[in-house]
């Protein structure tokens, strides 16, 4: 009995002393919150993924930094999931601790994050000018008014197209520039008659072509607010099921399910064409035996009032972690990314990717013809894509609906009726998601 | 003379007693002694198991997005049972539990008594043949079987080229086959690592009862369900439960194999939490609801093998 009571009271004691030294972890966190306004920090930390992309674009702002800021930049290469993890796991627990000064973060997460944790994120409203920045890019980057990121890639998707195999059924280049996804359909079925290639390929566990065709309408799966599920009286959601279905009716979609899939099978000619982000431009260039038989026109629209020929796929955009150094890391990103039109340049040529920043566009490496593409100018005419691309509140569950899209697709795909498939998604998403 | 017998009678009546306290304090000293040793791994347990239990259990009733958690009591409860993800997941769990642990605990029990035959020849080559799948890493296995099952993976072209199916089958995008892929998978990963431990457990068996019931005159069958299925019968218990866990918890292999896929078909409950913690807005408290879920089904399903196995207690 005693050795009981002593064991209870051990326990209890243990439970009382873990909570009270977690209890200081987090007011100590949140005093070093308080009093960081005033600290210059000598070094400040930047986390992003891609060594060939994001990472590289860090290193060269790094060197074209131009302000009087005298610190050190650290550059710390972090997968993407890793980044969602530790900042989830980070910021819940109230600790800031070994939190980067500098993030990245995908836009389509970029509200989650700004909305779950309301403090963790410093303003940049008044350290950069938002109208900089290609428009689309702000509402999914602002919160409750202020500008939290820093816009960085474009995600603007484009149509790439293999023009032999086009020729081969009687089309030229023109003929799939600014058309329809009905149109698109009907050239894809002349290919396939005439090459036996399939049209595109299509992974049913990743929805981003229907994501790309709802949103040249201006429409996504959640309403302005960002919040409220946008499916069942979703007019453009219903046009991009019934378009990808018949996709998979007409046999003019090869099935894939993951990436490596989706790369080789572009890379090894077994489909016509690519409808998503400009950032598969190097996958696609992998391949050197095919240069000069590609080309690149504006997304297909949905066939609907109002849709246009440009779309997003993905894209990302910086932020500054409330913490110790806020003000040299927006400083850092204000002096690089945020006003060097130079640095864009320098990033279209030597990594290809194309920022967002709107001064930028004119610059000479954006006129530079590819090769590849038949001296096309893609960047310029990605630039350009990028301006018309309507702006959406990606919001808070682009995921969340996304899974539950999934499995609607499915049941649709099987023979289910589509306005209830979309019901039943929109009262699940409601349920889910309050 | 006698005078002094009775004084040192005296003396020594009281004078034992005191060792007998002496003792006693030195037992009682020693216990706290055992305390102390016993204390570090107490403290740690504590700290590092219960305290982030009870912490979980509270966020169970909790719910909101990231950092700002309230209390909503019982919602996250209800919210579960009307939740069709939750419900596939468990549902997905419960199938690959209630295939996979029977079909990988006889088959596990086969092989080690088939490897156990003194008279087998390059024994120690099959046992680790058997056994070496479970010193693969989960990722790097899965990533092989997702490729092996592919639409041109080694399977299909199996399949096509000897003529037993017209056309590839897209195993992975079917709901069906999916599932069957993935117990595939886990059966070939564990069922070594279950073997082991009836390999070790035969050792222990005394080879007179075998010999007895030979002479007696029962087959091989026999022998097998008389004699070694109730000789091993703490160890099946033991890794049915160790493998029943394990299944409720199954996780790199849903993720890497079919990322869940197709739609729902293979999702599994801890790939829920994952994504309810991590893929989409965050909502911790929920998360640990359907954590619990876990809990609470490893407890009943222990108690009832136990049961069933017949231990009391």
């Amino acid at each position: 009995m005693k050795k009981l009571f002593l064991m209870v009271l051990l326990i209890v004691g243990m439970v009382a002393l873990a909570a009270c030294s977690s209890g200081d972890e987090a007011s100590s966190g949140s005093n070093s919150e308080g009093s960081s306004g005033s600290s210059g920090a000598d070094k400040i930390t930047a986390w992003a993924w891609d060594p060939a992309f994001n990472i590289a674009a860090l290193n060269k702002a790094k060197e074209a930094y131009s302000g009087d800021g005298e610190y050190e930049v650290e550059i710390i290469e972090n997968a993407q999931d890793d980044i969602i993890q530790k900042l989830n796991t980070g910021l819940s627990s109230g600790t800031t601790k070994g939190m980067p000064n500098i993030v990245l973060i995908e836009d389509y997460r970029a509200q989650s994050f700004l909305q779950a944790y309301p403090d963790a994120f410093h303003p940049l409203t008044d350290v950069i000018n938002s109208d900089d920045f290609a428009e689309y890019k702000i509402a999914t980057t602002s919160f409750d008014g202020e500008q939290y990121g820093l816009p960085f890639d474009s995600g603007v998707a484009g149509l790439y197209v293999r023009t032999d195999y086009l020729e081969e059924a009687g089309y030229t280049v023109e003929d799939v520039t600014n058309i329809t996804w009905d149109e698109y359909i009907e050239v894809g079925k002349k290919v396939k008659e005439a090459t036996g290639k399939n049209m595109l390929t299509l992974d049913p566990n990743d929805l981003a072509q229907v994501r790309m065709m709802i949103q040249t309408t201006g429409s996504w799966y959640v309403q302005e607010d960002g919040s409220t599920p946008n499916l069942a009286d979703n007019e453009a959601l219903a046009k991009g099921f019934e378009t990808y279905k018949k996709m998979m009716d007409e046999d003019i979609a090869k099935i894939v399910s993951d990436w490596s899939q989706f790369v080789g099978a572009f890379n090894s000619g077994d489909v016509a064409s690519v409808p998503t982000g400009n950032w598969i431009t190097p996958s696609v260039k992998q391949a050197t035996d095919q240069s000069g038989k590609w080309a690149v026109v504006p997304m297909p629209r949905l066939d609907m009032d109002g849709a246009v020929n440009a779309s997003n796929l993905g894209g990302s955009s910086w932020y500054v972690l409330n913490v110790d150094g806020k003000e040299e890391a927006a400083d850092f990103l204000l002096n690089t990314f945020g006003s060097n039109p130079d640095l864009y340049q320098t990033l279209v040529k030597d990594i290809g990717a194309i920022g967002t920043y709107s001064a930028a566009a004119e610059g000479d490496a954006f006129a530079v013809e590819d090769e590849f593409f038949s001296g096309q100018q893609i960047i310029s005419d990605f630039s350009q894509w990028t301006d018309e691309i309507p702006g959406v509140n990606y919001g808070l569950h682009t995921y969340a609906i996304e899974d539950i899209l999934v499995t609607g697709m499915q049941d649709y795909l099987n023979g289910a009726e589509l306005s209830k498939v979309l019901e039943n998604a929109q009262s699940q998403a409601e349920a889910q998601l309050k | 003379m006698s005078q002094q017998l009775t004084k040192k009678n005296e003396l020594d009546l009281p004078l034992r007693h005191k060792e007998t306290k002496r003792q006693k304090t030195n037992l009682y000293f020693r216990k706290k002694v055992g305390w102390l040793f016993v204390i570090i791994s107490i403290i740690a347990i504590t700290i590092f198991n219960f305290y982030p239990m009870v912490q979980a259990f509270l966020l169970s009733f909790q719910s909101g997005m990231g950092s700002n958690l309230e209390y909503v009591g019982l919602a996250n409860w209800k919210r579960l049972f009307g939740d069709p993800t939750f419900i596939a997941a468990l549902t997905n769990t419960s199938i690959f539990l209630l295939i996979q642990v029977p079909l990988m605990i006889v088959l596990a029990l086969f092989l080690s008594v088939l490897l156990n035959d003194p008279t087998l020849k390059f024994k120690s080559f099959f046992r680790i043949a058997i056994f070496l799948p479970c010193v693969t890493s989960l990722v790097a296995y899965s990533v092989i079987f997702k490729y092996l099952f592919g639409v041109d993976g080694i399977i299909n072209q199996f399949l096509v080229n000897f003529g037993f199916a017209s056309q590839a089958v897209n195993f992975l995008a079917d709901p069906f086959w999916a599932k069957v892929v993935i117990i595939l998978a886990i059966t070939w990963r564990w069922t070594g690592y279950n073997m082991i431990f009836y390999l070790s457990a035969l050792q222990n068996v005394d080879k007179s009862i075998y010999e007895a019931a030979r002479i007696d005159g029962a087959n091989a069958i026999q022998q097998f369900f008389q004699i070694t299925v109730p000789m091993l019968k703490p160890i099946i218990l033991f890794t049915s439960i160790t493998s029943t866990i394990g299944t409720l918890q199954i996780f790199d292999e849903v993720v890497n194999i079919t990322n869940g896929g197709p739609g729902n078909a293979t999702i599994s409950i801890s790939q829920y939490i994952y994504n309810l913690s991590f893929k989409y807005t965050p909502d911790f408290g929920y998360a640990s609801t359907v954590s619990y879920v876990i809990v609470i089904l490893v407890v009943i399903l222990s108690i009832i093998q136990f049961r069933v196995a017949g231990e009391k207690k």
